[in-house]
């Protein structure tokens, strides 16, 4: 596995792609058509991703180290063997929560110029 | 899961199958399978002939809008490695200059007795013999591992700057001809010297390895 070298904070802002990508990946690893559909699902529909674009970010992500493909199936017996499984790795989960810090901050600033309602409590 | 597809829904497959020629072969070959599977999959969800329809259109502006970019980030990627190779080229053809008129100027020296009055030949001894091995050696870390360049540079000129200055210190220090203050002076003024190439190097540098 490649060893990242460079900060988290060098790789933001993530696009649109990469970031929902390692949302679907974040609580388990998935196969392509499992992200896409989580993606989908997720966002209500509004993003979805075309084969070009996830497996291009899938391809960039591997090769900085954010994510990784697992070597056996999780599910063998019930799934087709040609499927590739990935997951995320320590260093794109690292990446995925500072791109979550520097939106919650933007949002943040949103809301101190009235642009977006204020959160309620609680 | 029903495993069926509708004649249209194959047709789309095998049309989208010779279109990923689109994307460079490498791209195709590492996930080209994978991008039908997905579409096969797709495919099983769009039930109405209308979701068939949109999925269609929505896979080939993905495909107008991606395959180009897979070729750029190609591009972009040989640019990088050329750039590499030029710089690497200068590098090593530097060096190179730069131990050869050390050993020019060391025959020279020597030919014309002036290396003892001014420690002309210790410096340019230590210069070429570090110069040769640290630099060697700091090529094959650079490229063979992810370790910063300034450093490897620092650690492998320290150690080849002391190891040998230190055996020659050790071998031939019972020689009263010997004149040890002015081989260490050597070896120091070597290694700030090639230390000092590299840092200025590795400034030089900077700014293009964040492109």
């Amino acid at each position: 596995m490649k060893v990242p070298t460079r900060r988290p904070e060098e790789f933001l802002p993530l696009t649109p792609a990469m970031f929902h990508i390692l949302l679907a990946l974040a609580d388990k690893e998935r196969h392509g058509y499992h992200i896409m559909r989580e993606v989908d699902e997720r966002t209500s529909g509004s993003v979805k991703l075309g084969p070009g674009t996830l497996y291009g970010s899938i391809k960039r992500m591997m090769a900085d180290g954010l994510i990784e493909e697992l070597e056996e199936r999780p599910d063998p017996e019930l799934d087709d063997e040609r499927r590739r499984y990935y997951r995320l790795t320590d260093f794109g989960f690292r990446v995925a929560t500072a791109e979550a810090q520097r939106l919650e901050q933007m949002v943040r600033s949103a809301r101190a110029k009235k642009l977006l309602p204020r959160a309620k409590a609680g | 899961m029903s495993n069926a597809l509708s004649k249209d829904a194959r047709f789309f497959v095998s049309i989208y199958t010779i279109l990923l020629r689109a994307y460079p072969r490498e791209f195709r070959r590492e996930y080209g399978s994978q991008m039908v599977l997905l579409l096969l999959d797709c495919q099983r969800d769009a039930r109405t002939a209308a979701s068939r329809r949109r999925l269609w259109l929505r896979t080939l502006v993905d495909l107008i809008f991606t395959a180009p970019r897979e070729h750029l980030n190609n591009i972009r990627k040989e640019n990088k490695f050329m750039r590499n190779l030029r710089s690497d080229l200068v590098a090593i053809g530097g060096c190179v200059l730069i131990i050869a008129l050390a050993l020019f100027l060391l025959s020279y020296g020597r030919s014309h007795q002036v290396s003892s009055i001014l420690l002309f030949g210790y410096v340019l001894d230590a210069i070429a013999f570090t110069g040769v091995v640290g630099n060697l050696i700091v090529f094959l870390l650079v490229k063979l591992t992810s370790l910063r360049p300034l450093r490897v540079a620092l650690w492998t000129f320290l150690t080849v700057s002391i190891v040998p200055a230190l055996a020659i210190v050790l071998i031939a220090g019972s020689d009263p001809k010997f004149n040890a203050p002015s081989v260490v002076i050597g070896y120091v003024v070597s290694f700030l010297f090639w230390y000092g190439l590299h840092a200025l190097w590795s400034h030089k540098l900077r700014p293009s390895e964040t492109t």
